[in-house]
């Protein structure tokens, strides 16, 4: 289910079914994107220009700009993309757990797994969003906002079980989660750490983010 | 601070003090600029007419746009030390009270110039720097204080002894990057800062305490 707000209803709404031309349009997009998240992937955010991502799909840059208002629009959908398909695996893995400090460490491999592959492209939107104005625009999008509710949801479903004190901070302890996940990235994407080492580092963060909420 | 390292053979004197007095120019129009534009508003062509020199020359100076930044940290932060050092042997307190304190000090001078920091953060994720440009996270004299705090603390019985010493420093300087994000999104002072620090300090350090 994708979230949206209702100015991009109004915007994107189409008064009548979708034409032929829409659909040639959709299929613009389509390859445009494609076209990007490949030189986003190689060359990073700043590296990639609106120029080379219409050569490589084919195109002129205006049309790339008929569909697309800039870079960090195209950039944005692509996030967005990935995002939502994450938060999706995310939340399976997160059933899987046998307790809270489990189901979080599945989530955090969820997040690694789906990102080892990727992980030029991680670079790339962490480049982004420590940007002053790629930054907010990013981290408002709904996807990102489901990441952090993923955390709380966690965390508060322990609480209801007793696994957690009532006074366990959940929004706090929450956001810090969210944080200690991104924080181990610079590891994966500069020092090539394995699923393993990465999984044996947030087993720790966990625990020692949890450790005062049981002690509640 | 690797500046040394560079083997090219005897420039002369002179030209060696000249070399030094570009760098210096450099890097303080630099800190102007990225200040007050951001790192990615500020191009090489503008910092060397702010600092009134020619381009060719900051290229023979330095490597890039991210050494640069590198650089205009690292001479900043040594004031800081300088400062930090002076005070930390005299501040009393529990663990978690030492290091809220430490913290509130780096957030009190980062404040002043947000857009750098975030410039520096930011840097350390651009893929056409080197390894060598990627100062963030890597401030050893930081990561020493707050060892420094935990062994205090594991002497107090404060903390456990069996603790990853740099798994929980890197927990401290994950929580402390990402504070700044309060930042991008509202217009945090250094005050709201500090406060967001205190409370995730008190949850680290709880779950770094020993079992009861």
């Amino acid at each position: 289910m994708k979230h949206i707000s209702p100015n991009q209803v109004a915007a994107d709404a189409p008064a009548r079914p979708p034409t032929r031309r829409a659909l040639a349009k959709q299929q613009t997009r389509q390859k445009v994107l494609a076209a990007a998240r490949r030189l986003f992937s190689e060359q990073g955010y700043e590296g990639a220009t609106i120029r080379d991502i219409a050569a490589a799909a084919g195109m002129s840059t205006g049309a790339v700009f008929a569909n697309f208002t800039d870079k960090s629009d195209l950039f944005r959908e692509i996030m967005v993309d990935d995002m939502e398909a994450l938060v999706t695996s995310m939340r399976e893995a997160a059933e899987r757990g046998r307790n809270v400090e489990d189901a979080l460490l599945k989530v955090f491999m969820a997040g690694y797994t789906f990102y080892k592959t990727r992980l030029q492209l991680a670079r790339a939107a962490f480049s982004v969003s420590w940007d002053r104005d790629g930054g907010p625009s990013l981290r408002g999008l709904p996807s990102s906002l489901a990441f952090q509710e993923l955390f709380t949801e966690q965390l508060a479903s322990a609480v209801t079980r007793g696994e957690l004190s009532q006074e366990a901070e959940v929004k706090l302890r929450s956001q810090m989660l969210m944080d200690t996940y991104l924080s181990n990235f610079p590891q994966a994407i500069f020092e090539g750490w394995s699923l393993d080492a990465l999984q044996a580092r947030a087993r720790d963060q966990i625990r020692i983010l949890l450790a005062g909420a049981r002690r509640g | 601070m690797t500046a040394e390292a560079n083997p090219l053979p005897e420039a002369t004197p002179v030209r060696q003090s000249q070399k030094e007095a570009t760098r210096r120019r450099v890097i303080a129009a630099a800190r102007e600029l990225f200040d007050a534009h951001g790192y990615e508003g500020t191009t090489i062509r503008e910092i060397a007419r702010h600092a009134g020199v020619a381009v060719g020359s900051v290229f023979t100076t330095f490597a890039s746009k991210g050494e640069i930044l590198s650089e205009v940290m690292a001479a900043r932060l040594e004031l800081l030390y300088a400062e930090v050092d002076r005070v930390m042997p005299h501040v009393r307190g529990s663990t978690v009270d030492r290091l809220r304190t430490m913290f509130a000090i780096h957030f009190e001078f980062e404040a002043r110039h947000v857009r750098l920091f975030l410039a520096h953060i930011a840097a350390a994720f651009d893929h056409t720097l080197s390894g060598a440009a990627r100062p963030y996270g890597r401030n050893e004299h930081f990561q020493q204080v707050i060892r420094d705090i935990l062994q205090a603390g594991i002497r107090a019985g404060e903390v456990r002894p069996d603790i990853d010493m740099q798994e929980a420093v890197d927990l401290m300087m994950a929580a402390y990057a990402w504070t700044y994000r309060i930042v991008v999104t509202t217009e945090a002072d250094a005050k709201a800062l500090i406060a967001v620090m205190d409370r995730q300090l008190g949850l680290i350090v709880a779950g770094l305490a020993p079992e009861r």
